[in-house]
């Protein structure tokens, strides 16, 4: 591989082909060669996309997860009609039933696998967009104007970025260049190589990414301007030096996959290394309580933020929130406390280890919550005055834009992140020893099963094309800046009203 | 006021028949309620409206200037333009006019039928709102009527409701009350556009509020100099923006009461359900318009007496119901098990004024919910004038005391005592009442009780007359100057105090006085014995002394007043010539901050025109000031100004910070390394987080006292309110000589304490007003202790075993081994040099001294199945690569 291992230095934003850690990638198709092989290799010439390679004389075993499919393979120019021993055979893989989840779907796990990998969107007809949910973004659909309405807008132009601080105070202004940070997930409840590979991507792209709760490990040192560093209910590992470091702070009051919960991190996940970050006792269970004791009130709130902007006299606070019915009271009370990102937290994300009863439960959907707060802030005449941000089960970039369409300014996002890291969604992320991928874990020995720079890189690529996503959709918009798209619902369709609904593929006009 | 059932029968069923079908869908919570400022207070002698001004003022950051409203009980009717029978029999209407055109309407429909009208005005003001500062939104036309109902009108009244053989003046208080909700429901709830409604109605009972501060309120009805018996105020904290009207701000009435609120109810639709059934209507969609709905229900309705009204807003449970007398019990287990589900859940607490018609007394009440999830101080001057106080924070206390102080000599700046509430507990009920009762010969005076009807027992010492100058006293004057003169050249600070300890109980005010005065003197004239001085008036402030017939409270204004005078003297930061060890910086001089010069070492900061947050406020002067390079400071005259030891940064030890006067909420959060100590009572949130370093606080703390705390040492001479030391994690360690309200170490992770994990001393003592320690009856009186905790240590002074496994969810009691006693003893030995509290004396029981195992009791929490052993990982790589990428 040639890429760098300096794990302190902010990589590069570039796509750099990153394939999967394990010896066969997983793939919606798989290609089957059997021992009547002569190794003629013909197969290698014909395949468009590097399916079939040699190694000296001989033929590797088929990349199968670049296979464009079935159809492409039964072409006369194609593999399986070149093969003079008919030794070629491609299927759909059986081990897609097994995959997934209705939110996470085949498609969309292996899609987001290609993007890690290639940095591009799938060429073949895995689906990219949506998952399975019947609900949610999964019914929302972009309607684009039958041609760009501003068809010479270079697309290269077309600026992703979005402020993050819009008061007029005395405090830093920050741009990020894509309307997309890294949501909180803690040193403990990841290893800290999947902490500290997404931190570096997200540094690479200019943008945040969050601590989570379990305190701010040194490794993170180097990259302080890109660190969101979060303040929760058990304040664990909360200390001034690290609210100083940061230059946002994000003020955990509740998480949408498990809202009215705590957090917790059961006994064999306190390892001495994350006892010492949260400065606890190791084996100890660690739970922290479902308010902010010191929180009982929105006066009490704005308390909480004024202090955070003592021990911080630079810093943004963002404070982010689960969507009860009265969110819109929620974040208004927060602009007026003085915080600068509110940030809606809705109930479709959270790993295995949020309890399904809680994830799938309680709270407004998110694509509800977004625009009601949206028009609430509009109506109260402050809504260039905060940045509106929206996590919770945004997966792919149509859903960022699904999100910002609706009214939020950005996207936070996580499990993606996870994915691109081949997650496959097997939920056993609370019992720690158990993550099979190494990700979830901070059992020394599944650490070692994933790479720095491998884990860098998938989700700078994957951002890459989400960005590049992102770009198209509004070219086909005629925007030419994403802060245009905020709060245009007349862009989106919603299955359950609309049955004409256009294909809103944009596959075909990136490649 | 009492009536049988049936009556209540009645009144019910026919407002179920005068309400008709109520709209389910109007169930929805207008505005969320946030938190607020509350404040009130009720006073023997009529006061005037202008003292309700600087609490409020003070409290401009619990509110965000989007309500606010007062209230006054007990009013002089000299300004109101009708005499004090009037007063007393007439119902007082305010009717705010949000649309003024609406009067002919309002007069044909809901007055001239009904009402023989005594007087009638519109209230005056000032000519333009904008005059006022901060006021953007103009406040309604009100109008105030002072009105009887016609008899005709009253006996059909009577008559159709069932109500016969009930006192007509109570008939007459529901038709009243009826009438005001016609007219809210007809001219405010029905419309689009509001026009009107009521805003009191009771006898002798007033409330204004507006889209404002509080204060607002006062200067724009010109009522400064209204006087009354009892001031409530509010600021509010609506979450909901453009509120363009004042329907929503508090005060809130029934009859003749005003309630204000501070927080939130997680049952608003139970309770309004609850409501709805028994006739009534919540128009105004808020939690306090609710609250005060039910107490109407339960005072005026079914007749309950205060006491009972209490337990179903506030019920008691756990332990403390097993510690009432089984009749009580028998009583409040009625009363939970009709109205639980009305009874407000969530964090809340009430202050109500109210005039009690029949008694001729004014009252003041606040009462706090079960779990004390809002803050509260009571606080009580005993002297020529007797005044009872209520707020969320002690500076609005003192804020109004000072105020009052001022201007009127009878007053004193501190409070004889102190104190709070503790809900739904057997021994107070979380609920104090001050009664302000016609007294002997024509006069009035106040009675502090609690929930049961107790009294708070008050000092009978004479107070002091601050108007009196101070001269020589012939009698002692040589010995006091012998005696100071010789401590300050040795600079013995101690001494001094000693000296004051073993003399002030024969002197006289004045004795006291001049003393004090010659400490003052020798500072100001030598800068040898200046922090000696300083040294020995904080001794006298932070200790108690035997004074005879003096007041302690007396005591604590004369040395402060002293102290405050020295500092003010002091060379000022921006004066160039004058240098000194200290340094005084101001508000006004913030600016003019510089770096220590040659001797200096310690920078003053006169805290009195600081405000409590943002980038002008004291506490980010102090951090600034510290990268300059100054250490040690002293803040002195605080007016609730919060965070002072926030924002320092890492590794702290050299600094040394000094707090007098009121000092607020988040002090000494999340410091790492340095020493601060609190002159007096301090605030909530103390000490949130903190990693190290040392907290002294001479007098009792707040709300969630070391929330998250991850180590540091800490003493607390008197109590802390609820939750102290939740969620702590790592090795804080902490001396509490007073108790805790509730909720003690709950959800503590703090691992082994004999393996350098955190403990928590209590030691459930107080003070008596000559200094002497008293034991507490039960050294923690409440219900719930160490609750889910995980790890860490109680160490609690309980040679009677006072404390029952009842208490502890999640803890059990162990004996305390030698080691424990090694670990503990340097703490108590500490404890003893900083309060005077010895070791000695901990140890003594009943005259007897006994073994440390005989007297302290350790409770420690349960081991979990969850806490499984496991292998040690390795995290040096990383911090080895850490440390060299810095570099």
């Amino acid at each position: 591989m040639h890429y760098k291992n300096i794990w302190s230095e902010v990589p590069l934003r570039e796509v750099i082909a990153t394939p999967s850690r394990f010896r066969r990638g997983l793939g919606k198709y798989t290609v089957m060669v059997s021992d009547a092989c002569d190794h003629c290799l013909k197969c290698v010439v014909v395949c468009p996309e590097n399916v079939f390679g040699a190694r000296g004389n001989k033929l590797e075993p088929p990349r199968d997860h670049l296979c464009l499919g079935i159809e492409c393979s039964k072409k006369s120019n194609r593999c399986i009609a070149n093969c003079p021993t008919a030794a070629i055979r491609v299927g759909v893989n059986p081990s897609i039933k097994a995959l997934g989840d209705r939110r996470w779907t085949a498609d969309l796990l292996m899609s987001t696998w290609y993007m890690a990998e290639t940095g591009i969107l799938p060429k073949n007809d895995l689906e990219y967009r949506v998952g399975g949910s019947q609900g949610g973004f999964d019914r929302l659909r972009f309607v684009f104007p039958k041609r760009p309405p501003k068809p010479d807008l270079d697309k290269n132009d077309i600026d992703t970025s979005i402020t993050l601080n819009r008061r007029s105070d005395s405090r830093e202004k920050i741009d990020i260049p894509i309307p997309v940070y890294g949501g909180g997930m803690s040193f403990g409840s990841i290893s800290q190589v999947t902490m500290l590979s997404r931190i570096r991507a997200y540094a690479a792209w200019g943008s945040f990414c969050c601590t989570g709760e379990g305190g701010y490990p040194e490794i993170l040192f180097p990259f302080d301007d890109h660190i969101i560093t979060q303040v929760a209910t058990g304040l664990f590992g909360v200390r001034e030096e690290t609210i100083q470091r940061v230059k946002i702070v994000e003020f955990k009051y509740a998480q949408g996959a498990k809202p009215g919960l705590g957090g917790h991190l059961l006994g064999d996940k306190v390892t001495p290394a994350v006892a010492r970050i949260r400065e606890t006792v190791p084996g100890s269970s660690l739970f922290s309580p479902f308010p902010f004791h010191s929180v009982y009130s929105v006066e009490d709130h704005k308390k909480h933020i004024d202090w955070i902007k003592a021990v911080n006299k630079r810093g943004l606070v963002s404070v982010k929130v689960s969507t009860p019915s009265d969110v819109d009271m929620v974040a208004v009370g927060s602009y007026y406390a003085g915080a600068h990102i509110v940030h809606l937290d809705g109930s479709y994300g959270g790993t295995g280890a949020a309890p399904d009863v809680a994830k799938k439960n309680i709270a407004m959907p998110v694509e509800y919550a977004i625009p009601k707060v949206h028009r609430f802030l509009v109506d109260e005449g402050v809504r260039d005055q905060i940045c509106l941000i929206a996590s919770g089960g945004a997966r792919t970039a149509y859903d960022v834009a699904k999100a910002i369409a609706l009214g939020a300014d950005g996207v936070v996002t996580g499990t993606s992140d996870l994915v691109a890291l081949e997650c496959v969604r097997c939920h056993n992320c609370e019992s720690g020893r158990g993550c099979a991928r190494g990700i979830a874990t901070t059992d020394l020995e599944l650490v070692g099963l994933m790479d720095l720079e491998w884990g860098t890189r998938r989700i700078i690529n994957m951002l890459s094309c989400w960005r590049d996503q992102l770009r198209e959709i509004l070219y086909r918009l005629g925007m030419s800046s994403v802060r245009e798209l905020v709060g245009r619902t007349d862009v989106l369709a919603h299955l359950d009203y609309n049955s004409n609904v256009q294909d809103d593929d944009i596959r075909q006009a990136i490649y | 006021m009492k009536y049988n059932g049936s009556f209540a029968d009645n009144i019910i069923a026919s407002r179920l028949r005068d309400c008709g079908p109520m709209d389910p869908e109007r169930n929805a919570k207008a505005a969320d309620e946030g938190g607020c400022g509350v404040t009130g207070f009720a006073c023997s002698i009529p006061v005037a409206g202008r003292h309700i001004f600087e609490p409020s003022i003070r409290m401009h950051n619990r509110g965000n200037g989007k309500g606010g409203g007062i209230a006054a009980v007990g009013i002089n009717p000299s300004r109101l333009g009708v005499s004090q029978d009037e007063l007393d029999s007439h119902y007082m209407l305010h009717i705010s006019l949000l649309e003024p055109s609406c009067l002919p309407t309002l007069r044909e429909t809901f007055f001239d039928p009904y009402f023989d009208v005594a007087k009638e005005e519109l209230l005056g003001h000032v000519p333009d709102h904008r005059e006022i500062e901060g006021l953007e939104i103009k406040p309604p036309e009100v109008l105030r009527s002072f009105v009887r109902v016609k008899p005709a009108v009253l006996e059909k009244f009577i008559k159709e409701t069932g109500l016969d053989g009930m006192d007509p003046r109570h008939a007459e208080d529901e038709f009243i009350s009826r009438n005001s909700f016609r007219l809210n429901k007809q001219l405010y709830s029905s419309l689009g556009d509001k026009q009107a409604f009521v805003i009191s109605h009771g006898r002798n009972v007033m409330i204004l509020k507006i889209v404002g501060y509080a204060e607002h309120v006062v200067q724009y009805y010109q009522l400064e100099g209204l006087e009354a018996h009892v001031w409530i105020a509010h600021q509010r904290y609506p979450t909901r923006g453009r509120v363009w009207h004042p329907g929503g701000a508090h005060p809130f009435t029934g009859l003749n009461e005003a309630l204000v609120h501070n927080g939130d109810f997680a049952n608003y639709y139970a309770t309004s359900e609850y409501l709805r059934q028994r006739g009534m209507e919540p128009l105004f969609m808020t939690d306090t318009e609710v609250s005060v709905m039910l107490f109407d229900l339960w005072n005026r309705v079914y007749g309950y007496p205060l006491e009972v009204i209490i337990e179903a807003l506030a019920p008691t449970t756990e332990l403390d119901f097993d510690l009432l007398p089984p009749e009580t019990q028998r009583l409040y287990d009625s009363i939970q098990t009709t109205h639980v589900h009305a009874s407000p859940d969530g964090p809340w607490f009430f202050i109500i004024a109210r005039n009690i018609p029949e008694t001729r007394t004014y009252q003041l009440i606040g009462i706090t919910d079960t779990a004390m999830l809002r803050p509260q101080v009571f606080s009580l001057y005993d002297g020529d004038v007797q005044i009872g106080l209520v707020c969320s924070e002690k500076q609005a206390i003192d804020a109004t005391l000072r105020s009052l102080a001022a201007e009127d000599p009878r007053f004193s700046p501190v409070a004889d005592k102190y104190w709070n509430a503790r809900g739904g507990s057997f021994d107070d009920g979380g609920a104090f009442m001050f009664s302000v009762q016609p007294g002997e010969n024509g006069g009035r005076e106040l009675v502090c009780q609690n929930k049961f009807g107790v009294p708070v027992p008050v000092t009978s010492r004479k107070p002091l007359d601050i108007t009196k100058s101070v001269h020589k006293p012939e009698k002692h004057a040589a010995d006091i100057d012998a005696s100071l003169q010789e401590a300050l050249e040795k600079g013995d600070a101690q001494r001094i105090f000693q000296y004051f300890r073993t003399h002030a109980s024969w002197w006289d005010y004045n004795a006291l006085r001049w003393a004090v005065s010659r400490i003052g003197r020798a500072a100001s004239k030598s800068t040898k014995a200046l922090p000696h001085a300083i040294d020995a008036l904080t001794l006298l402030i932070d200790r108690r002394i035997p004074l005879g017939d003096k007041k302690n409270s007396a005591l604590i204004r004369i040395v402060s007043d002293q102290l405050y005078e020295i500092l003010r003297t002091l060379p000022r930061i921006a004066g160039g010539a004058q240098l000194g060890h200290f340094a005084l910086v101001d508000a006004d001089t913030r600016n003019q901050l510089r770096p220590p010069i040659a001797i200096e070492t310690t920078l003053v900061v006169d805290a009195k025109d600081f405000v409590a947050e943002g980038d002008e406020c004291d506490a980010s002067l102090l951090s600034d000031a510290y990268k300059m390079g100054w250490k040690k400071f002293i803040v002195f005259d605080l007016r609730g100004q919060r965070f002072e030891g926030c924002g320092f940064g890492p590794k702290t030890e050299e600094i040394r910070i000094d707090l007098y006067g009121s000092s607020g909420d988040y002090v000494a959060s999340g410091v790492d390394g340095m020493e601060i100590h609190i002159h007096g009572n301090a605030q909530d949130q103390i000490g949130q987080i903190m990693k190290k370093g040392t907290l002294v606080i001479h007098g009792d703390v707040g709300q969630c006292f070391l929330y998250g705390a991850k180590g540091g040492t800490t003493f607390v001479l008197g109590n802390a309110a609820g939750r102290p030391l939740i969620n702590a994690a790592g090795r804080p360690r902490a001396v509490i000589n007073g108790t805790a309200l509730d909720f003690l170490a709950e959800s503590f992770m703090a691992g082994d304490p004999l393996a350098g994990g955190g403990f928590v001393i209590v030691n459930g003592l107080t003070r008596d007003e000559d200094g002497n320690i008293v034991f507490l009856d039960r050294p923690y009186p409440g219900s719930n202790l160490f609750s889910l905790a995980s790890g860490g240590a109680l160490y609690i002074r309980d040679p009677h075993r006072k404390v029952v496994d009842e208490q502890l969810n999640g803890g059990e009691f162990r004996e305390l081994s030698d080691a424990d006693w090694d670990l503990i003893r340097p703490y108590l030995l500490e404890n003893e040099g900083h309060f005077g509290i010895k070791l000695d004396d901990l140890l003594t029981v009943d005259g007897v001294k006994r073994t440390p195992r005989e007297v302290y009791r350790k409770v420690e929490a349960v081991p979990l199945a969850v806490l499984r052993k496991i292998p040690e990982t390795d995290d040096s790589v990383w911090v080895t690569a850490a440390a060299s990428a810095a570099v």
